[in-house]
C-alpha cells in the first residue's frame, strides 16, 4: 500500500530524502499546471514549481500538520506565482519579449487540426486573455486561475489564499465579470 | 439591423450565476437558480456566455515525457545543492548549541588568566635591567664629579700657598 502524504512528510522530516522526492513526483504535474496558469510560459512554470518544492524542502521542519501537506505546499506555490506576477508587472517590456519566445501554443485535441482562420482566432483570444488576466488584481487572478483552470473548490481556494470563502466568491465574481466583458466579442 | 447589446443579468444574481456555472452553488440555491433561469432571458444569456468564454481562458500545456525526465534531473541537482548548503549551515549552527557554550566560556577564562599571569611575570623581569642600565650611565658622571671636586681643592691649596709667599715677602 502506498504511503500517504502525511507518512512521506514525517519520513522526510526525519531526513529521508527519498520520501521528499516521492512527494515531489506526486505533486509535480499539478504544481507545474498551476504555475503555468499564472506564467503561461513553460520555462517560467518549470522554475516556479521547482522553486516551490525547494522552499518546501527548506521549511519542511516547520510544517506542523495543522493543514494538509497539499494545502501547505500549494500556498507556497501560489505566493511564489503572485510574486512572479508582481515582478512581471514592474518590467512589462522585458517580459513581453521573453514570453514571446517561450509561449506555448494553446493545446488542442490531437486529432483535430485547426483551420488557418481558427488558428488566427485562437491566437487573438490567447493574446486578449493574457492581457485581461495580467490586468486583474493579484487576488482576483489567483481565485480565478485556481477555480477556472484547476477546478479547486471555494473552500480549498480560501484555505490556500488564507481568506474567507465569501471573499473568494467576490474575487471570482469580479474576475469572471471582467473577462466576460473583455472577451464578449468572441462569444 | 442594429446590433443588440446583451442584457445585463440581474444584479443580485450575478455572483450566484458564476457559482452556478462552476457547480459551487449548494442544493437549495441551485434549485432556485434553475427556476430563475427558466424565466430570466438576461441571466440565461449571461450563463451561456460564461459557458462559451471561460474555457477559452485556459491555456494548458502538455509537455512531452522528455520534459519530465529533464525536470526531475534538474530538480535533483538543485536539491543536492540546497541539501549541501543546509548541511554546512547546520554544522555551523551546531557549534552554537547550548552544550558547547560552557566549553567555550571555560576556554576563554583560562586564556585570559594565562595572559595576565604570564604577562605580569615577564614585565617585572624587565625592570631591574632598566634600573641597572640607568645606574651604569650615572656612574661615570659621578666619578668625574669626584675628580673635579678634588681639582677644585688643589686649586685652593695653590692659592693659599701663593698668598702665604706674598705675605712672607712683605
Amino acid at each position: 500500500m502506498n504511503p500517504g502524504d502525511e507518512e512521506l512528510v514525517a519520513s522526510a522530516q526525519q531526513g529521508n530524502r527519498r520520501a521528499f522526492e516521492e512527494l515531489v513526483e506526486r505533486h509535480q504535474r499539478k504544481a507545474y499546471h498551476i504555475a503555468f496558469g499564472f506564467a503561461r510560459d513553460r520555462e517560467d512554470a518549470k522554475d516556479l514549481s521547482q522553486e516551490a518544492f525547494l522552499k518546501a524542502f527548506s521549511y519542511l521542519r516547520n510544517f506542523d500538520g495543522r493543514s494538509s501537506f497539499y494545502t501547505w505546499f500549494y500556498r507556497i506555490l501560489v505566493n511564489l506565482c503572485l510574486d512572479y506576477k508582481r515582478r512581471q508587472n514592474r518590467n512589462p517590456a522585458e517580459t513581453f519579449d521573453e514570453n514571446a519566445q517561450n509561449q506555448v501554443e494553446p493545446s488542442q485535441a490531437p486529432n483535430k487540426p485547426r483551420a488557418p482562420d481558427q488558428e488566427v482566432l485562437a491566437k487573438q483570444i490567447s493574446l486578449r486573455v493574457g492581457e485581461v488576466l495580467a490586468s486583474l488584481p493579484a487576488r482576483q487572478r489567483t481565485a480565478f486561475v485556481l477555480k477556472n483552470h484547476q477546478g479547486l473548490s471555494i473552500k480549498e481556494i480560501a484555505e490556500l489564499m488564507e481568506t474567507a470563502e465569501g471573499t473568494v466568491k467576490v474575487h471570482l465574481h469580479r474576475a469572471v465579470a471582467a473577462l466576460r466583458e473583455k472577451l464578449a466579442d468572441f462569444a | 439591423m442594429a446590433a443588440q447589446t446583451p442584457a445585463l443579468p440581474c444584479k443580485e444574481q450575478e455572483e450566484n450565476l458564476v457559482l452556478f456555472h462552476y457547480g459551487d452553488l449548494p442544493g437549495a440555491e441551485r434549485s432556485d437558480m434553475q427556476a430563475h433561469l427558466q424565466s430570466c432571458a438576461a441571466c440565461a444569456a449571461y450563463l451561456r456566455d460564461l459557458t462559451a468564454l471561460m474555457p477559452l481562458t485556459i491555456e494548458t500545456d502538455q509537455p512531452p515525457q522528455g520534459f519530465w525526465t529533464d525536470y526531475n534531473r534538474e530538480f535533483r541537482h538543485k536539491l543536492d545543492g540546497l541539501a549541501e548548503r543546509k548541511n554546512w549551515r547546520q554544522r555551523l549552527a551546531d557549534l552554537w548549541q547550548p552544550r558547547w557554550l560552557p566549553t567555550f566560556a571555560t576556554a576563554a577564562v583560562v586564556a585570559l588568566a594565562l595572559t595576565f599571569t604570564l604577562g605580569k611575570g615577564m614585565w617585572s623581569k624587565n625592570d631591574p635591567t632598566q634600573e641597572d642600565a640607568a645606574i651604569m650611565e650615572l656612574l661615570p658622571v659621578a666619578e668625574n664629579l669626584d675628580f673635579f671636586k678634588s681639582m677644585e681643592v688643589l686649586d685652593d691649596l695653590d692659592l693659599l700657598e701663593s698668598m702665604g709667599g706674598q705675605g712672607n715677602a712683605a
